[in-house]
């Protein structure tokens, strides 16, 4: 048996992130004492709709987050209880609802620094009510072997030394969380475990007292003691061992009382909880509350170091007596492990987790990134550049001297071509929507395909297969593109021709050939196919796609990477325009009529609908 | 609770109607001189300097002066601005009108669990503690409010008479209006002073405890509550505590010099625990100390540091029950980096540090701490197996 929670309790918590932590801890003590569980909504209005993961043992649940109490009572109609874990500014209003609400019977709170007066206001509405209004600041309630309400217990092996899989002998009532929780493991090791704990909260006006849970172990007959953690401030303890002293009661009640060091701290000072003041002319402090209950009858040790023995020596009494029938200790093998995440076992080697994709450049796992093993910072001081980087990460290769000045030209060649072609034109159109950065670079990125700036790839491709295939042999080649594949990628274009050269072809070729020793089979091929080409039609030049594509190949990029690099340098140019419209806060771009033909039907009357 | 001076008190008086004398409170003397070339009272009334700040029996220690003109209050004022007094400075002193009047009475409200309390006598002032079985008291139950005429019943009770009890009971009745709107804990003016020729009445002087916690609701409360303890915070103490405003969770210091054994006690409950049992056990402790709600290791750390620079202290209690969440590896991990720093600046020389805790990760956090033996600390280290208190008798009988 036990006091407030038990099997049939069934919760909502009112809150956010700190709800949902609870009734993950909650869930874990559902797992461990097999019950269902025991938080079935939540009521959080920013995350309404939202589904929180909760996890009983190894079974994952979806609880919903609900806009309103009404709501997710409503679709929740088994609740009884709920659970308050939102901001003092809200919690008053929160726990009132509550307290009005068809079918609630307890509401408690863990709210922190909740104004006296809604706190007194609270418990009124609750005596009002008929209902229980545990807390503020209550840090929860556990009934052992039944249900958890909060944080209450700790985590998962704590549940377990506190015996709270099973119910004891002993009740616990305590103004603090943290002894609680220090309450219900004297009470395991010391006795026989605990049937239910309280904590009512340290402010000065809880919603609950001492005396309302004596009066509820009082009424259980499972529990034949109860352990009280008070302190200075208030009369809730001396009610208490008014409580006692009326008759004779069937429990035994155990005490400890903090606060007697008061006499010797400066006056008035605030110990950490709001309730726990002394008031005028001694009333409410430590000493005198000891006394009230040791005249009651109460068991109170000196300090709370103490409590070890009271609690044994009740227990002992009790057993003597025959009140409590010692229990056969359960094996705690016999309980279930809270199954382990993923990540816990892989630590310790139990299981083989099949990878979900698999990487060969770079690792982010320690300090700072290492591109294929090499860390970013070393890189950065012997002088590498951002074309040792591009040579890591695409082919995982450090390229030497002459071929970083070579993929540097190559980029610093291709950066950017006006604002006229495909890509630019596409990022400006966005930039001038105002549409932001990457999105707008990305619609100039859109693009790049077979007809504008894609023919790099392809250009390599087909000559480095030329170089294979058809060495010395350039008709056979030109034969085989023209029946397997159509124009060759990398001849020709629009505007420049023989008389009219592409500058940067010539001087890629010039600088690659003339300036560094890079072997170049693949650009050597390309020249002699443009030699035929241009026999034929003037401008089926070797263009810069086809001349990049070349080098590259030769520079053993593979030949799938080559676009890459007119994307990336393209990049620059497209940032470069976005950058531009938004200085010059460029206006929305719509095409003049005269820049359309319309070659649209004649306006004409809309037939009716058959 | 949160006790405010005088002048925030006296403005929420004017903004409920509760008649108040004519007051300002000045920072600068200059400042008053200009404000009486301003101000007819100031010149024409019989003026009280008091010291405007948190600090016990000011009158004894000169700190109020009655009976002055302009050029006395002057003069009063600074005297007083810039007096140091223990741990405290006197900043600011407050000037107000000295009424004269024919008759002194007593007003105050408290709150109670029920509601609140309604207190008066017609013998107030000084002497209202030896007339104590004069006061008549009114309860007043949550979210009501007494009509004047039974207020007026009660102060005829009290002894008032006639149109001084109706005056005194309306304004006992803007009293209890400032209380509930304002969220006060008390209020309590002694006394409340009548000059029977014109039938003016006036509070000389209030004690006023505001819940801070309501705070969020009263924009309007552009005051901080004063130091609770008798006295200014120390410096140190003033560091923690705004560090405590800023975490999730809490950390709080509260120095008493002259002790040898230091707190360093996690969760509001368990803390007062430990300084009881140092206490019962016939010790002195050097701080009260409290840690919890799982604040971040750095607060823990710099709480710790705070706590090794503690003068004269032989032993370091790190106590705690066993926590439901605060996470014990993680704060401390701030506690040792804590002793460390401390350490090497030379502090915890010839101290023994006690420690017993229990809570999430424990076996971490108890393994990390114990390692601080091989690093040369006097530190002992125990599990929730140890009872919670004990560790105090280990330390005052080593």
């Amino acid at each position: 048996m036990s006091i407030l929670a038990n099997r049939d309790t069934r919760a909502v918590i009112i809150g956010g992130v700190a709800g949902v932590n609870a009734a993950r801890r909650m869930a874990q003590f559902d797992f461990l004492v097999n019950r269902p569980l025991t938080v079935r909504a939540f009521v959080y209005p920013p995350e309404e709709g939202q589904q929180k993961e909760i996890y009983r043992g190894g079974e994952l649940n979806n609880v919903t987050v609900y806009s309103s109490l009404g709501k997710a009572l409503e679709e929740n109609p088994e609740i009884n209880t709920v659970l308050i874990y939102i901001g003092a500014s809200r919690a008053y209003q929160s726990a009132k609802e509550a307290l009005d609400a068809k079918g609630i019977k307890l509401v408690t709170m863990i709210t922190e620094g909740v104004p006296e007066k809604d706190a007194k206001r609270l418990r009124k509405h609750a005596l009002e009510t008929g209902k229980i209004f545990n807390g503020p600041s209550s840090i929860g309630i556990m009934s052992a072997g039944e249900c958890r309400l909060g944080v209450i217990g700790g985590e998962y092996k704590n549940l377990k030394l506190c015996n709270l899989y099973r119910p004891g002998s002993f009740g616990v009532i305590t103004k603090s969380g943290g002894l609680s929780n220090e309450a219900m493991w004297l009470c395991a090791q010391n006795g026989d475990g605990i049937t239910s704990a309280v904590a009512i909260g340290g402010d000065s006006y809880p919603g609950t007292d001492f005396v309302t849970y004596l009066n509820m172990f009082e009424n259980d007959p499972d529990t034949k003691a109860v352990v009280i953690v008070g302190e200075v401030g208030g009369t809730l303890e001396e009610e208490a061992a008014e409580w006692l002293s009326q008759e004779i009661r069937r429990i035994k009640v155990i005490a400890s009382i903090g606060g007697t060091c008061q006499d010797v701290l400066p006056q008035g000072m605030k110990f950490g909880h709001a309730g726990a003041k002394e008031g005028k002319k001694g009333l409410g402090s430590a000493r005198s509350k000891i006394n009230a209950l040791r005249a009651a009858g109460a068991v109170v040790p000196d300090t709370f170091g103490g409590l070890s023995k009271a609690i044994k020596q009740v227990y002992q009494e009790l057993l003597k007596s025959g009140a409590i029938k010692p229990e056969a200790e359960l094996d705690e093998k016999l309980l279930p492990a809270l199954p382990p995440s993923v990540q816990e076992v892989m630590k310790q080697g139990d299981v083989i987790v099949e990878p979900l994709i698999r990487t060969t450049i770079s690792d982010d796992r320690g300090e700072e990134p290492r591109y294929v093993g090499y860390s970013a910072s070393e890189l950065c001081e012997k002088g590498y550049g951002i074309e040792d980087v591009i040579g890591l990460l695409w082919n995982k290769k450090l390229p030497s001297k002459e071929e970083s000045e070579i993929i540097k030209r190559i980029i610093m060649i291709s950066a950017d071509h006006g604002p006229a072609v495909s890509g630019a034109f596409g990022a400006i159109i966005a930039a001038c929507a105002g549409i932001d950065l990457p999105q707008a670079v990305s619609a100039g990125m859109t693009m790049i395909g077979p007809r504008f700036g894609g023919a790099v790839t392809n250009a390599g491709k087909y000559f480095k297969y030329g170089v294979k295939e058809y060495p010395n042999d350039i008709p056979g080649f030109l034969n085989w593109m023209k029946q397997n594949v159509g124009p060759v990628p990398g001849i020709g274009h629009r505007v420049k021709s023989l008389k009219n050269p592409d500058k940067r072809v010539k001087y890629l070729v010039e600088y690659v050939k003339g300036q560094t020793t890079l072997h170049t089979p693949c650009l050597d091929y390309a020249l002699q196919v443009e030699k035929i080409t241009t026999s034929k039609k003037d401008n089926l030049i070797l263009n810069v796609d086809g001349t990049i594509g070349c080098i590259l190949v030769d520079l053993d990029f593979p030949e799938y990477s080559l676009n890459g690099f007119f994307v990336l340098a393209r990049t620059i140019g497209m940032i470069g325009h976005w950058i531009d419209q938004n200085n010059q806060n460029s206006r929305l771009i719509r095409l003049y009529d005269y820049l359309i033909n319309y070659a649209v039907k004649e306006e004409r009357v809309v037939p009716d609908k058959r | 609770m949160a006790k405010i001076l005088e002048g925030p008190a006296m403005k929420l008086f004017n903004k409920w109607g509760i008649p108040v004398p004519n007051y300002v409170v000045i920072m600068d003397p200059d400042r008053l001189a200009q404000l009486g070339e301003a101000n007819k009272w100031l010149r024409e009334s019989k003026l009280v300097v008091k010291a405007h700040e948190a600090i016990g029996g000011r009158y004894k220690l000169g700190l109020v002066k009655l009976g002055l003109n302009l050029e006395g209050a002057v003069e009063a004022a600074k005297e007083m601005i810039g007096r140091e007094i223990g741990t405290s400075v006197v900043h600011q002193v407050i000037v107000a009108e000295m009424l004269d009047h024919d008759e002194e009475y007593y007003l105050s409200i408290a709150g109670n669990r029920d509601g609140s309390e309604l207190l008066f006598s017609n013998k107030g002032g000084v002497d209202i503690e030896d007339n104590w079985d004069t006061v008549k008291r009114i309860f007043i139950p949550l979210d009501m409010t007494p009509s004047i005429e039974q207020i007026t019943e009660a102060a005829l009770e009290a002894g008032f008479i006639g149109e001084v009890a109706e005056r005194v009971a309306k304004i006992a009745s803007r009293l209890i209006l400032c209380f509930d709107n304002e969220d006060a804990q008390s209020i309590e003016i002694n006394p409340l002073v009548i000059r029977k020729s014109d039938m003016r009445f006036a509070a000389l002087d209030a004690v006023m405890n505001v819940d801070w916690d309501a705070r969020f609701r009263h924009p309007d409360w552009d005051f901080k509550p004063v130091s609770e303890i008798g006295r200014s915070y120390t410096e140190a103490e003033q560091q923690i505590m705004d560090i405590d405003a800023r975490i999730k969770g809490s950390v709080k210091l509260v120095e008493v010099p002259g002790g040898n054994i230091a707190l360093l006690t996690a969760g509001g409950g368990a803390s007062v625990f430990y300084s009881d049992a140092v206490v019962a056990r016939g010790g002195s402790i050097a701080n009260y100390a409290e840690y919890s709600g799982d604040p971040p290791d750095w607060a823990v750390e710099a709480l710790t540091e705070t706590i090794c620079r503690l003068p004269n202290i032989k032993h370091i209690i790190v106590g705690g029950a066993i926590a439901n969440f605060t996470d014990v590896k993680a704060t401390f991990s701030g506690i040792i980096n804590g002793f460390r720093e401390s350490k090497s600046k030379g502090y915890l020389e010839n101290v023994k540090i006690w420690v017993r805790r229990g809570g999430p990760n424990e076996n971490q956090g108890l393994a990390a701490m114990k390692l601080l033996q091989e690093e040369g600390f006097d530190i002992h280290v125990y599990d929730r197996s140890m009872p919670m208190t004990d560790i105090v008798d280990l330390a005052l009988n080593a």
